[in-house]
């Protein structure tokens, strides 16, 4: 057995708590911190320091190790023990635990018997005779003295071998059934327990009531853009400042707490202390051009679960999940597409809703990718030609939005400047949200690898393009947000003033925070929640945990 | 979910002093000297007590964390101010 066979003390716990969280952690690498797991490293700290005398104390025989780390072949564990109190050759694990004394008769959960009769072995393996071991609840200061008996012994060994012949196997174990454990669970996002027992279980729809949002409906954080030329941002603590280049040389002061994500347009300066930080915080950093082109992406170590990165390459190669992924991801842009006709249209838009509708049909039935693509193709040009329809006409606006379809590079018209300039800033959202997840944003399934393409990103924003941009777009004509001074016409093009550009990304932005009720699982979640959501149950496609991908339509 | 939190301390150095404000500056915004408003989720409390814990001096300082709780009206009604008032800031996003 190699040493890195060995399974560790603190997964054995994790994976008598849920099996499917002793996998997600140990095989595929996935961790976050929590309330829960920050608190009991704090607390840890705070009890490491209060007795740090303790350690000092006991001579000879009779001595307290803290930290003691142990590994057993033959056991195939390996593991740290918080303390071991020993006289002579009798030794007992002291295992620390944040919380208080459980309301149960032995006093503890399963996990942490488990964990501390594990340390107990190895104690043993080591030549120590050990018959007991403790837990110590930081909360309510109280030792709980376990004995290392037959029963637990043998429930031990009998965990740590069914976890091994997980680990051999390779197969994630299927969710808990709408457990409590999951509430507070620091995997519950990735894990997502209820969103995968339905989507591959098939249960009716009339349970809502077992759809649970296990995570906040949207982040804390927000995003960061800088467009102002000459800015300047650097570290200040656990502040960033932003510089306004001179005379004015205003100063902006940010929590990093409240950074989500950083993006720069243009000639932005930024320290390698920033940089640094940035990267340390999973902050990524975007930059584009000044006219918004995004250009690429600086971000901290990507996702450890390399098994998701190969399930991806995997699908890429296999032609016919990646026709099958790509016909659920046109079927979702058509109909969101015709939402966005039904919702915005004051004619009668009967004949175009039937002939996207019948695109809708073939797309599901397209038996390859060339027909898939002239099928998108085709509902595409129905749809770019009614999108000029949508647009109220202002009297009084001197500007034409003379749209007539989409073009590009460089776009021609005021409505495809703005679609262009948002496009990239949802490529962008789609690209970190990929990292975050652990998958590689530029190798699609339907878009083909390309040099600087993400090709994924343009994959998983195939649905979501009329929901969150289009409509972002005709709400701010409509409006009057754009009007026609805020354009600049030259050599044939148009390009976005730098007020049009502030306001249009705000307008972005209250569109990604704003609240929906899912229409799948039916909790309130942002549009930058449904991205992220959307990338995990892609990943949990991957892994072949559901077998079709959800594309994600609005009603 | 983030909730308010009032922030008091007294530390008794002054170079100490310097350095909580520096890093109190990170999760809320000084209401007066030695006075912070912090709107923070749980996560970020435990990483702020820890910060802080390894910044003071627990022999000569101290700190006191009040939980004014959640974004409402009636929180909001919670903190009357006189005098001059510090402006408590509120983002969807930053353009800059």
């Amino acid at each position: 057995m190699n040493d890195s066979d060995l399974i560790p003390v603190r997964y054995l716990n994790e994976y008598a708590y849920c099996p499917r969280l002793g996998y997600l952690e140990w095989v595929e690498s996935e961790f976050v911190d929590n309330y829960y797991t920050l608190d009991g490293r704090f607390k840890h700290k705070r009890v490491d320091a209060q007795s740090d005398k303790v350690t000092e104390e006991g001579e000879g025989d009779k001595a307290h190790r803290r930290s003691v780390y142990l590994s057993s072949k033959k056991l195939g564990l390996t593991g740290r023990i918080d303390l071991v109190e020993h006289e002579g050759e009798r030794a007992t694990p002291v295992e620390y635990k944040r919380g208080k004394v459980p309301d149960t008769p032995e006093r503890a959960y399963e996990p942490e018997l488990v964990q501390v009769c594990a340390q107990a072995l190895l104690l043993r393996e080591s030549g120590y005779s050990c018959d007991r071991g403790i837990i110590y609840f930081i909360d309510s200061k109280t030792r709980i003295e376990v004995d290392i008996d037959e029963a637990l012994v043998s429930r031990t060994l009998s965990l740590l071998e069914s976890f091994r012949e997980l680990v051999n196997k390779g197969e994630i174990p299927a969710p808990l059934n709408n457990s409590v454990k999951c509430i507070g669970c620091s995997l519950a996002k990735i894990c997502m327990p209820d969103e995968v027992r339905l989507l591959s279980e098939a249960v009716e729809k009339d349970e809502e009531d077992r759809y649970r949002r296990l995570v906040p409906a949207r982040d804390d954080a927000v995003p960061v853009y800088i467009i102002g030329q000459g800015s300047y941002v650097r570290l200040d603590g656990d502040c960033i400042t932003v510089t306004s280049p001179p005379p004015e040389q205003e100063r902006e002061t940010i929590r990093l707490i409240d950074v989500s994500q950083l993006n720069v347009y243009g000639n932005v300066q930024i320290t390698t202390q920033a940089l640094r930080e940035f990267c340390e915080r999973s902050i990524p950093v975007s930059y584009f051009s000044t006219g918004g082109w995004f250009y690429g992406i600086t971000h901290g170590h990507t996702s450890k679960n390399v098994h998701l990165r190969i399930a991806q390459y995997d699908a890429f190669r296999d032609g016919e999940r990646s026709l099958e992924f790509a016909r659920k991801i046109i079927q979702g842009k058509i109909k969101n597409c015709r939402t966005i006709i039904r919702r915005n249209s004051t004619e009668d838009e009967t004949t175009t809703l039937k002939a996207l509708a019948a695109c809708g049909k073939y797309a599901v039935r397209a038996n390859s990718m060339e027909e898939l693509l002239g099928i998108e193709g085709n509902a595409a040009h129905i749809y770019f030609a009614v999108l000029p329809r949508l647009i109220k006409p202002r009297g009084t606006d001197e500007l034409e939005f003379n749209f007539e379809g989409r073009n590009r590079r460089p776009p021609l018209d005021p409505v495809n400047a703005m679609l262009s300039f948002l496009y990239a800033i949802l490529v962008k959202e789609i690209t970190v949200t990929a990292y975050a997840v652990g998958l590689d944003p530029y190798l699609g399934l339907m878009h083909r690898p390309r040099h600087g393409k993400p090709a994924l990103a343009l994959d998983l924003m195939e649905e979501m393009r009329p929901i969150i941009v289009d409509s972002v777009v005709l709400t701010m004509i409509n409006n009057g947000e754009a009007a026609g001074k805020d354009f600049i016409k030259g050599m044939g093009s148009v390009h976005m003033s730098d007020g049009l550009r502030k306001r249009a990304i705000r307008a972005y932005e209250r569109r990604m925070s704003t609240l929906i009720k899912h229409p799948k699982f039916g909790y309130t979640i942002s549009y930058r929640r449904v991205l992220e959501v959307q990338a995990r149950l892609f990943s949990r496609f991957l892994m072949g945990e559901i077998s079709e991908y959800p594309a994600f339509c609005t009603r | 979910m983030r909730k308010y939190y009032l922030v008091c301390y007294d530390v008794s150095d002054a170079k100490r002093l310097r350095r909580t404000h520096k890093l109190m500056r990170g999760f809320g915004d000084p209401l007066q000297y030695s006075v912070f408003i912090c709107f923070l989720s749980k996560v970020e409390k435990v990483v702020m007590l820890s910060k802080l814990n390894d910044e003071i001096n627990s022999r000569e300082d101290r700190v006191l964390v009040v939980d004014i709780g959640p974004d409402s009206k009636r929180t909001r009604a919670a903190i009357e101010y006189f005098g001059i008032q510090e402006k408590l800031r509120d983002e969807e996003c930053f353009v800059l």
